[in-house]
């Protein structure tokens, strides 16, 4: 019964994580309780919870996580220049008078967008809002349109830079390095958030490239769901407005990820250039302004709470699972796993999969991977690897209805005359296009892990 | 009450306000670091130590106001839909049985290991590191503090919603 405390502790934080409390601090809390129950049974020494001073410390002083308000900066800034609209508008007036044209525009400015800022919600909120009305008046059928935006929202996770990625880089590294020294490799292996960055980069242009492909295979074989007319809509751009329009975004992206992935700087010196470079966009769009900089700050310290504060919850959690004996419990029952390795590797997949429907991204990463990271990779598994395919899947349970995040932050934004069973239907074939590429991957690992060990040399 | 609820809400206004501006000074601080270290080639050590000062700062002390803004990440998906007589129930229980709990905890377990490193006054591990490390580890009792004084006004203005709610119903 004592070995199965830790399970009681899971199912009793996923319960009270329903009713909507905060979840950093209904992690904490469920676990604070089970500790003091256990402590007046006998079965949980609090001094323990003194662990917790050299825990926070760790984090406050954590160099790679040092990346995430700097990014967080960088995307609002973009945010707050208009950069999408600009892009949209640019890339229409491009594509305008080819079937389809509208809804490649649209996943190639995801595509973009996304690299930036990282978060689903915000990706999804703003291409509903301003290239939803333009789809559905050109003519695509509502499935196909809310299809395409919920999908495109979701790249934001996998296409480097992205904060997930930071998040799940951190976390993966520590797990690493605890399967290869409970295996008595004292001279571990590492790997960085630079390495999962370039992981992610062709898995994540793959998906683009199936995005597309679908539009075209759309265009060809029921043209009807798109546009109505091949006729131009709005003026082709000049080659200057072009250039004005796609340059300076694309640049400054390139510049970050360039100087991560060719060494040249860590992910935490890329992303206060970034900023930094986002704030000279705006400045020379003319947005920059008093206000716009006290908003982008406000903003940042806002989310940058919001994660660090999640992490907190969640070490407070782990440590008291730990203590309770919840590492061994996950490796015992993975051990014993029907179908080995692949059979553990499948079963977590599932249940993030499933986990996705409830929490988000942040969540996860810092409460379970935690947990059956660094069972899995004892079991040899990659790193670089593992993360990309766990991103994916987070990324394609996320556009699974009827629980799907971008399908909820879709619906907010998207005018009642639209049903959602349309949203839903117009997912499915991405889900599809999302779990060849978990398949692509797992056939194909080469895909995620030979850009990485590449530039490693 | 009410002026208590109101004041203390002012207070985490300015201080969260305030201490947003850190995250535009990190992002210039660290402009300087990679100008200093490409350009010149000078590791600014405390310059690097600043930035996790500040990040720390940002995160531990804006906890509270970000609670009070209502930007923690909820499971929504059955919150969303309950009435708001049981939102703020649910609200009342987990400030005081969760969040409460967490804070002294938090406060309880590292006061001592904050005590010890004011009794050396400890410095940076690095050499031309900033000699301070005791203030940034004081910041970790900040972030309970700062909560526990949020919960207080939280459940004032709880309170007395759910007393509108009885006059309403």
């Amino acid at each position: 019964m004592i070995e199965l405390i830790p399970l009681f502790m899971f199912a009793a934080v996923f319960a009270a994580l329903l009713l909507g409390y905060p979840a950093a601090a209904t992690l904490a809390g469920v676990a604070l309780a089970f500790a003091l129950a256990g402590s007046v049974f006998g079965l949980f020494d609090l001094s323990d919870l003194g662990f917790l001073s050299g825990r926070l410390f760790g984090i406050a002083t954590n160099q790679t996580l040092l990346a995430v308000p700097l990014f967080v900066f960088m995307g609002v800034m973009l945010e707050k220049t208009r950069i999408a609209e600009r892009l949209l508008d640019c890339l229409t007036g491009l594509m305008s008078g080819a079937r389809g044209g509208l809804a490649c525009a649209v996943i190639l400015v995801g595509m973009l967008m996304s690299a930036s800022t990282g978060i689903v919600g915000a990706t999804v909120v703003t291409l509903g809002l301003i290239a939803l009305p333009t789809m559905l008046n050109a003519g695509y059928d509502s499935r196909t349109a809310t299809g395409t935006i919920a999908a495109t929202g979701t790249l934001g996770q996998i296409i480097p830079p992205s904060i997930v990625l930071v998040l799940l880089g951190d976390v993966l590294s520590n797990a690493y390095q605890q399967a290869q020294l409970q295996q008595g490799i004292f001279a571990p292996n590492t790997v960085s958030v630079g390495d999962l960055f370039a992981g992610a980069l062709i898995p994540g242009l793959l998906l683009v490239a199936l995005y597309l492909g679908l539009i075209f295979l759309t265009a060809w074989i029921k043209p009807d769901r798109l546009e109505k007319t091949t006729e131009r809509t709005g003026k082709r751009p000049s080659a200057k407005e072009l250039a004005l329009g796609l340059a300076p975004p694309l640049t400054l992206i390139v510049a970050v990820l360039g100087a991560i992935l060719g060494g040249y700087s860590t992910p935490t010196e890329a992303a206060g250039v970034g900023a930094f470079g986002a704030v000279l966009l705006a400045l020379a769009y003319g947005r920059l302004n008093r206000s716009t900089l006290r908003e982008t700050s406000r903003e940042t310290l806002k989310t940058t709470a919001m994660v660090f504060f999640i992490l907190i919850g969640a070490s407070i959690f782990s440590l008291v699972f730990r203590a309770y004996g919840g590492d061994e419990l996950v490796r015992s029952v993975f051990e014993n796993m029907p179908g080995g390795e692949i059979g553990a590797l499948i079963i977590v997949m599932l249940v993030l999969f499933l986990l996705g429907f409830i929490l988000d991204f942040i969540e996860i990463t810092f409460v379970v991977v935690p947990i059956v990271g660094p069972v899995l990779l004892a079991m040899g598994f990659d790193p670089v690897w593992l993360g990309i395919m766990i991103a994916i899947n987070l990324q394609t349970s996320f556009l699974t209805p009827p629980f799907g995040f971008s399908l909820f932050y879709l619906r907010g934004v998207t005018p009642k005359s639209v049903d959602t069973r349309d949203i839903y239907k117009g997912a499915l074939p991405f889900i599809a296009l999302q779990l060849l590429m978990l398949v692509l991957l797992a056939v194909f690992p080469n895909l995620a892990t030979g850009l990485p060990y590449a530039l490693r040399g | 009450m009410k002026r208590l609820a109101h004041a203390i809400d002012r207070f985490q206004d300015y201080l969260g306000q305030g201490l947003s501006w850190l995250t535009a000074a990190m992002v210039a601080a660290t402009v300087a670091i990679v100008l200093l270290r490409y350009g010149f080639g000078i590791g600014a050590i405390a310059l690097q130590e600043s930035v996790i000062y500040m990040n720390s700062l940002v995160f531990l002390a804006g906890a509270a106001w970000t609670f009070k803004e209502n930007r923690h990440v909820r499971v929504d998906i059955l919150y969303s839909k309950l009435t708001r007589r049981s939102q703020i129930k649910i609200d009342l229980v987990g400030h005081l049985c969760l969040l409460l709990p967490m804070c002294i905890v938090v406060f309880v377990s590292s006061f001592d290991w904050v005590l010890a490193s004011w009794r050396i006054r400890e410095g940076s591990p690095e050499v031309g590191g900033i000699p301070a490390v005791f203030l940034l580890k004081t910041v970790i009792l900040l972030m309970p503090s700062l909560l526990a004084l949020q919960i207080i006004s939280e459940c004032i203005k709880l309170l007395r919603a759910l007393a509108s709610e009885d006059r309403q119903a």
